[in-house]
């Protein structure tokens, strides 16, 4: 039940569609849309770098969501969309604060700063990475299910530090934009990224859900009858 | 950067999506292949 999608095709149609909003996006952004009056061309790394912050917080939520539903459920698909959410939340993470450094290095002169926007979306990438590497130590499926859902939720609690960072401390980073702040020329990119990274995360998060699920019904599954009549 | 202005920054731009291309690439090809594997 676990291994057996409902939808088979439908995480290749999610990352086909994503690959086409990236590119139409990234065209629109990197030759369409005017240079910004005062970061000139740097800013056209907005166009991957902001989609890219949106869906790894909708990872982690996504994540957090799932934690919960196993710890109320006890059933697996929930723990391998867990395990899914940490991966893909990690990729995410880890892609943003590598655009954010090579976005910071022109604007800000350095490469790092640990300003408290940067500094609590390291913690959190940190910590979906620690609680992958904590799956891999632990063999018993339910203990697993258990410690890595109890540690995805304390480590979802950052997410509104990141969020709220820019406003409840002095940061470097800028506040957050929204439609009125940012000119209208540069929507469209961004928002067709946006959706881009939406739908290849998606898609990634179907098909790594798919690879816990079979690993999860070979762990799950009882052992073969020739056995069990050998070890009796 | 001069008065305010940044200038030069399409290596800044063509680095970080070339690397976002790169890694979302990378993992794409690792899931087919972990997908193909656990088969």
């Amino acid at each position: 039940m676990l291994a057996n999608p409902r939808f088979p095709k439908l995480p290749y149609a999610l990352m086909t569609l994503g690959v086409v909003c990236l590119l139409i996006g990234s065209y629109l952004g990197l030759f369409v849309a005017p240079p910004e009056h005062y970061m000139g061309e740097v800013q056209r790394i907005m166009y991957v770098h902001v989609p890219t912050a949106w869906n790894w917080m909708l990872a982690v939520l996504f994540t957090f969501g799932a934690a919960i539903a196993y710890l109320f459920t006890s059933d697996f698909k929930w723990d391998a969309r867990v395990e899914a959410g940490l991966e893909v939340g990690a990729l995410l993470g880890f892609l943003l604060c590598c655009q954010g450094a090579i976005w910071a290095k022109p604007t800000w002169g350095v490469w790092w700063d640990w300003d408290p926007r940067l500094t609590s979306t390291a913690v959190l990438l940190c910590s979906f990475a620690g609680i992958l590497a904590l799956r891999r130590f632990v063999d018993e499926p339910t203990k697993r299910a258990v410690l890595s859902s109890v540690a995805t939720i304390i480590a979802s609690v950052d997410l509104p530090i990141v969020y709220f960072s820019v406003r409840w401390w002095n940061s470097l980073h800028q506040m957050q934009s929204s439609p009125a702040t940012v000119s209208s020329q540069f929507h469209l990119p961004l928002r067709l990224n946006a959706f881009g990274i939406l739908f290849l995360m998606s898609g990634f998060i179907a098909l790594r859900a798919r690879i816990a699920s079979q690993r999860l019904s070979s762990e799950l599954a009882p052992p073969p009858q020739e056995l069990v009549g050998e070890l009796a | 950067m001069t008065g305010g202005y940044i200038t030069g920054g399409w290596p800044y731009v063509i680095a970080a999506y070339s690397w976002t291309a790169l890694v979302l690439t990378a993992y794409a090809v690792s899931l087919f292949v972990r997908l193909r594997k656990s088969r």
